[in-house]
């Protein structure tokens, strides 16, 4: 019964979904919450691993992981292909010309380029690096290098091993500072 | 300097200090993922194929773009399994569970009255994989191992935790396992170098190692293993044959993948320095006199970047004679090489002891070179009791059944 009613208010659940989504990442997918990354212009694929990651428990935080606790496949891919569609926003941050230039440069010895594209709006599995949040990226590199970042590519793990915290914050800085 | 800066200076000279000590105990290699990456490549954007998260329905599915020799044919076993990669039967073969990577599932299929139904038997795992053996089944994540006792007619219940027996390394990249149990009863399990090219941070990396199933009697049986996905005793000789990855970013015609065979315990096979037929790493073996030397080198080169998973020795009836004996061994397709090669299921036929090995292909179509378009990736082999051959495809998440009639 319950079922039932679920396939056939799929669309009307879509609805609340994206109104639960846009809460916290903003309607237009653009974050102004510290440590919640901006999720519109990411890439389908990256998106839609991340969300079934999510849903199966082994990605994500716990409200993200409770928000998306059975949500069918289907939903997932509509969810996905919504925020892979939506315009990234400008950055409107000050920029530390120095952590910049930095950043940039590491950037480039690392070839994060290579995956994440020259202007880092990501690609494929590869998310969109531009303009995300700052804390939230530097946060990021440094669970991924420390392995408490369940679910995430080991290959990521791999690629900042040895890299120091003070390289990931101008990187950080960097990314997050790109249009 | 006021007081605040220069407690923030004080602090930041103690975290140097921190730093370097810590860099003179212990060198950290170089990222792996560029390390090897040589200025010609540096502007190459190759990076890993992308999987599927998503279920596959069969109707999804082209599998008439198979092809097969002559007298063999393909079907859709089983779907449903997102990521699916090795599979373990059990006796009657009325159960089948399949391991996956990123998505942390163990599947149990129920094989019944013709019909496949699968559930998920265990998640949130990081990159499990599974092993039946004897009534129980044994699950090995990265970093966890569990075990289902009375499995037999389907694993139920709470498993016994293990992981401690284990002594799991640390590090996660290129540590997703393949695992066996052997004819001596001893579980097999890899454990893959956590980089593309480096010497392994400590020796508990790139080498087989085979535990008593209790996890004790820990023996390395296997160095200088960079990334082995699947391994296979051979029926005659009852040795060790073995699937390894080769290393990236030395171009689209090297170092191929290789397919190795453990003639005694303790072989080291050559990884960092030595790769494939004698290929010396230029960037770990500078300067190190006869790379090469007391390295075991493989059976045959499998193509370059192929990615070779699954081994499976035939030994059924169904299918014609001079299968018999033969390695099938599934390639899941390249990456870091900028045409495709690979997508297809190889045989290799040689003697007992590796000699004069001959690669076929015998599944194929999975890849269009024409476009460099692709629409599964088979990883691993099982064969039923009537002699038929499973193929798993972990790009589409379901199962193939190849038989064989006259």
């Amino acid at each position: 019964m319950l079922t039932a009613l679920f396939v056939s208010c799929a669309s009307a659940q879509s609805e609340e979904r994206l109104k639960a989504c846009a809460a916290c990442h903003g309607a237009d997918g653009n974050s102004t919450i510290a440590g919640t990354p901006s999720i519109a212009g990411q890439p389908r694929i990256f998106l839609e691993n991340y969300l079934v990651m999510t849903r199966e428990g082994i990605r994500g935080t716990d409200v993200m992981q409770g928000l998306l606790k059975g949500v069918p496949d289907r939903d997932i891919v509509a969810l996905a292909v919504h925020f892979s569609k939506l315009k990234p926003g400008t950055p409107k941050e000050e920029t530390d010309e120095n952590l910049f230039r930095r950043g940039r440069e590491v950037a480039a010895k690392n070839r994060c380029a290579s995956c994440h594209e020259k202007n880092f709006q990501g690609r494929e599995q590869m998310p969109r690096l531009a303009g995300q949040r700052e804390e939230f990226l530097a946060e990021a590199m440094l669970q991924y290098r420390q392995n408490r970042r369940p679910g995430g590519d080991t290959l990521m793990a791999a690629a900042l091993y040895g890299i120091p915290e003070a390289d990931f914050k101008a990187l950080a800085h960097y990314f997050s500072r790109l249009k | 300097m006021n007081k605040k800066a220069f407690a923030l200076a004080a602090a930041s000279t103690l975290a140097l200090t921190i730093q370097a000590a810590y860099a003179q105990d212990k060198p950290k290699p170089p990222p792996a993922w560029h390390q090897g990456k040589p200025p010609a490549l540096a502007e190459s954007k190759l990076a890993p194929v992308p999987g599927k998260m998503t279920e596959t329905s069969a109707a999804e599915i082209p599998i008439d773009k198979m092809k097969l020799p002559k007298g063999f044919t393909a079907e859709i076993w089983a779907t449903g399994l997102v990521g699916a990669r090795a599979m373990t039967l059990n006796e009657d073969q009325s159960k089948m569970w399949v391991g996956t990577r990123g998505i942390g599932r163990i599947y149990e299929v129920s094989n019944e009255g013709g019909k496949r139904t699968v559930k998920v038997l265990a998640e949130k795992l990081t990159q499990p994989t599974s092993v039946y053996a004897n009534g129980a089944l044994y699950v090995f994540a990265i970093d966890k191992v569990l075990r289902y006792d009375n499995a037999a007619k389907g694993a139920a219940g709470q498993p016994v935790d293990m992981t401690q027996a284990f002594e799991l390394p640390p590090e996660q990249h290129h540590n997703w396992k393949y695992v066996r149990v052997g004819p001596d009863k001893k579980l097999y399990v890899p454990f893959g170098a956590p980089c593309n090219i480096c010497e392994p941070p400590t020796k508990e990396y790139a080498q087989i190692r085979r535990y008593n199933l209790d996890g004790t009697g820990k023996e390395v049986i296997a160095t200088g293993v960079r990334n082995t996905q699947g391994f296979d005793w051979h029926p005659k000789s009852g040795e060790l044959w073995f699937t390894d990855h080769g290393r990236d970013w030395l171009g689209d015609n090297g170092p191929e993948d290789e397919l190795n065979r453990l003639s005694k315990p303790g072989q080291n096979f050559g990884y960092p320095y030595c790769h494939a037929n004698k290929v010396v790493d230029p960037d770990v073996a500078k300067g190190k006199k006869d790379a090469c030397k007391d390295v075991t080198l493989p059976v045959t080169t499998m193509g370059p970047h192929t990615a070779v998973m699954g081994i499976h020795f035939y030994t059924g009836s169904m299918f014609p004679k001079e299968y018999q004996g033969v390695a099938f061994i599934a390639r899941k397709g390249s990456w870091n090489r900028t045409k495709k090669l690979g997508y297809d299921v190889v045989t290799v036929k040689a003697g007992p002891d590796g000699k004069g090995a001959k690669i076929t292909p015998f599944a194929t179509g999975f890849m269009d070179p024409k476009d460099d378009s692709f629409w599964g990736r088979p990883a691993y082999l099982a064969q039923l009791n009537d002699g038929s051959l499973l193929v798993s495809d972990e790009q589409l998440g379901a199962i193939y059944r190849i038989s064989y009639q006259k």
